[in-house]
């Protein structure tokens, strides 16, 4: 039997270690290890873009991290709480149904915050908390992060996300531009009624979404202007605009609201900018935010053509100057073509904001409450309109071109305005605006009586004569016609063939809005050399 | 994969596309046994490419670094490495990409390819070839991606996601997991013992 007891004894140790194991096994040692990267502030107007991972490929999180599982085991069903008191209860973020030695795992914050909090007027500093377990995980080995973020208040717009020891260049100055969306507030009640008044009061009714006609629309970018003109709404600084990139405190812009504009009856550029794209997306409108280096002025985009106008040429009389609606859509239109040139360039100090195509993409306006206070503001706003007839007419005689279709003796009337091509047309011509839908860049047409002369007026969304005159040779292959030119400066001689034969013409471009515009005068070949007097006047009249 | 084909993108975004050839990319990533990915990526321009890429991002390490990690904003990366081959007018740029992969309750794993119906070609059973030409650069820009999965991968599926994206679902058992000693001892004890205890009682009936 003794000799048994060595063997016995090896047996039995073996029996316990092998029972231990099971037992150990569930006890972890080492470590998750955790590295954070967090937003260092966020802005509740922009709330509904820090919800959402699939917004601008998700670089608006509240907090990114990145966990390691260091210890010596396998850990399984990993979950990822976090919480943010006052605004966020505990919500799980992810869990990791295994999680091996060594695997690193990315897990990504994009907190959900109530609509409400776009109603916050005062900035503070928040907590997040965030808490890390796994299966079979005791109270003790529970790990427990925490940080401190900043909410600014609902009317700031910071310019950037990005830290500034990384900025080196314009682009990082202003790498929020995209969310300037979430300040449009096209759905704002009170945005909303002052819409309707202005289409109502000032324009006596518009079509400028239904009809995609661009005299409407600058029609009722007139109409915005001469409202705001008439409630003597006033230009005025705010708080924080950048100077110098070494200027960390100025990285941000107290943005008065459009309802605020309205109400306040004052606005910096960029608020007037918002106010325009507001009002103009809730009329069906696409607008734009264009942005050039200390400025930015609002415009729309139709039929692929950009329009803008210069939203603080209503100054104010402490400031001096008050620019017409007019005046205003004429520099507004020289800003345009100049920040085409810019852009083209490769300028990055000119960029834009297409409003509903970064909505598209998830950058959603804020929501806002309907408010009577602010109702009987606009009502008493819209009361100080008084009559607006005159204003209407000034407004009418400011289109792109005439939308007169006359048989009269209308020389000089087929002309348009600002810096646009324009000509006589000799009396009894028949002026036909927009004659082929299907071809949207022709304008207008003109025609003799003999009804074969006819002049057309071309807007094409080119840079160039030469691009403008490829994108009418594209329209019309598609109608089974070609044409063949010779561009020389702002001079074009062509000739199209189709089935109906050849048709000889003249004509000049010129740069306007955005585009190019080509107004070309010609007839049949057969019939060109009757008409050339005609042709001669018509193109020697093209100004 | 999800946005990591936004890097070669963001790379090429910095060509001036002058000339409308179309240029090839290739890009290899390569997953480890605990999901992380180990990406390369490598291209040949032609010498008006190769001269915009020098002056913008090819001589500029730190600023290509800075690009690629904007482009992939989710993701944390590092091991960055940039090999040029001057006279060749080509580059090789490699990097970790961690978490890549992803493990869902049930213990299956997941890799996003970020395409619709993401055109995906079997080289082997663990590599994976998928060609696109992404829109955004006017189909200048052809890419190729291998994806190539680790041994201890099974069952390698393409299936959707919610959002109709295409997806890798695969199983991996862990490769990692600790000889436990206390229990291997254990078990050498029990054989000695045993067989010992066995010898000395057969030893001594006989």
């Amino acid at each position: 039997m003794k000799k048994l007891v060595l063997p016995l004894s090896l047996t039995f140790v073996g029996i316990v270690l092998f029972g231990l194991s099971f037992f150990n096994s569930k006890k972890v040692s080492g470590d998750l290890d955790i590295s954070i990267v967090k937003a260092s502030s966020i802005m509740p107007a922009a709330h509904n873009v820090y919800a959402n991972e699939e917004v601008l490929d998700g670089k608006y999180y509240l907090f990114k991290a990145k966990i390691t599982n260091e210890t010596d085991q396998t850990l399984e069903d990993v979950t990822v709480r976090y919480q943010i008191p006052g605004y966020v209860d505990w919500t799980e973020l992810d869990v990791i149904g295994e999680m091996f030695q060594g695997q690193t795992a990315s897990v990504r914050c994009y907190p959900k915050f109530k609509d409400d909090i776009s109603e916050k007027m005062t900035e503070s500093t928040e907590k997040v908390e965030i808490e890390i377990s796994w299966d079979g995980a005791s109270e003790d080995d529970i790990i427990e992060e925490e940080f401190s973020f900043r909410i600014s208040d609902r009317n700031e717009y910071l310019f950037t996300n990005i830290p500034t020891e990384e900025i080196v260049g314009w682009g990082d100055v202003y790498n929020n531009d995209a969310l300037l969306a979430c300040f449009v507030t096209p759905n704002d009640p009170i945005v909303k009624y002052y819409t309707q008044n202005i289409q109502e009061k000032i324009l006596m009714g518009e079509a400028a979404s239904v009809t995609k006609d661009p005299n409407e629309a600058i029609r009722f970018l007139g109409g915005i202007y001469n409202a705001t003109l008439l409630s003597h709404m006033v230009y005025s600084g705010t708080k924080g605009i950048p100077e110098s990139l070494q200027d960390v405190s100025k990285f941000s812009q107290h943005n008065r609201l459009p309802r605020e504009v309205i109400t306040g009856n004052t606005g910096l550029c960029l608020e007037l900018s918002i106010l325009y794209a507001s009002v103009l997306s809730n009329a069906g409108l696409d607008p734009i935010i264009f942005l050039v280096p200390g400025h930015a002025y609002p415009g729309f985009k139709l039929n692929n053509q950009y329009f803008a106008i210069e939203a603080t040429g209503i100054g104010g009389e402490g400031l001096g100057s008050i620019m017409s609606a007019e005046q205003a859509f004429q520099k507004g239109t020289e800003q345009l073509n100049e920040f085409i040139q810019k852009a083209q360039t490769g300028d990055p100090r000119y960029t834009l904001v297409d409003i509903h195509a970064v909505n598209q993409e998830g950058v959603t306006p804020m929501v806002l409450k309907d408010d009577d206070f602010l109702r009987k503001k606009v009502d008493d706003i819209v009361a100080s309109w008084g009559s607006t007839r005159t204003i209407n007419k000034a407004t009418n005689n400011s289109r792109v071109a005439s939308n007169t279709s006359s048989t009269n003796n209308n020389s000089g009337s087929s002309g348009a305005s600002g810096n646009a091509l324009s000509f006589s047309i000799p009396g009894g011509w028949q002026t036909f605006m927009r004659p082929v839908p299907e071809i949207p860049i022709i304008t207008a047409q003109v025609l003799a009586p003999d009804q074969e002369t006819t002049v057309t007026v071309f807007d094409v969304p080119a840079s160039s004569g030469q691009e403008a005159l490829g994108v009418i040779n594209q329209y019309f292959q598609s109608f089974g016609m070609a044409i063949q030119y010779q561009l020389n400066g702002n001079q074009v001689v062509g000739q199209t063939f189709s089935e109906m034969g050849t048709f000889n013409w003249v004509g000049k471009t010129l740069r306007r809005n955005g585009g190019i515009r080509l107004v070309a005068v010609g007839a049949p070949d057969y019939l060109y050399n009757q008409s050339s007097g005609y042709i001669n006047q018509v193109f020697n009249s093209i100004r | 994969m999800k946005n990591i084909k936004k890097l070669p993108l963001l790379l090429f975004l910095v060509i001036t596309t002058i000339v409308y050839s179309q240029t090839q990319q290739k890009i290899d990533m390569k997953i480890d046994a605990i999901g992380n990915a180990q990406i390369s990526l490598s291209m040949t321009m032609n010498a008006q490419e190769w001269q915009n890429w020098l002056a913008t991002l090819g001589n500029n390490p730190a600023a290509l670094k800075r690009e690629i990690e904007r482009s992939m904003p989710s993701y944390f990366l590092d091991d960055f490495k940039l090999e040029k081959d001057e006279m060749n007018r080509s580059f090789n740029l490699s990097l970790n990409a961690y978490g890549v992969c992803e493990i869902n309750k049930r213990g299956v794993w997941t890799i996003d390819t970020d395409q619709k119906n993401a055109n995906l070609t079997e080289l082997t059973e663990h590599k994976y070839m998928l060609v696109s030409t992404p829109p955004d650069m006017g189909g200048t820009v052809q890419q190729t991606f291998t994806i190539e999965f680790p041994e201890e991968a099974q069952n390698i599926k393409i299936d959707k996601d919610a959002f109709g994206s295409s997806i890798f679902k695969f199983d991996m058992e862990n490769s990692t997991s600790n000889f436990n000693i206390m229990r291997w001892a254990g078990l050498f004890l029990i054989v000695i013992g045993g067989g010992w205890s066995g010898a000395k009682l057969f030893s001594k009936s006989s």
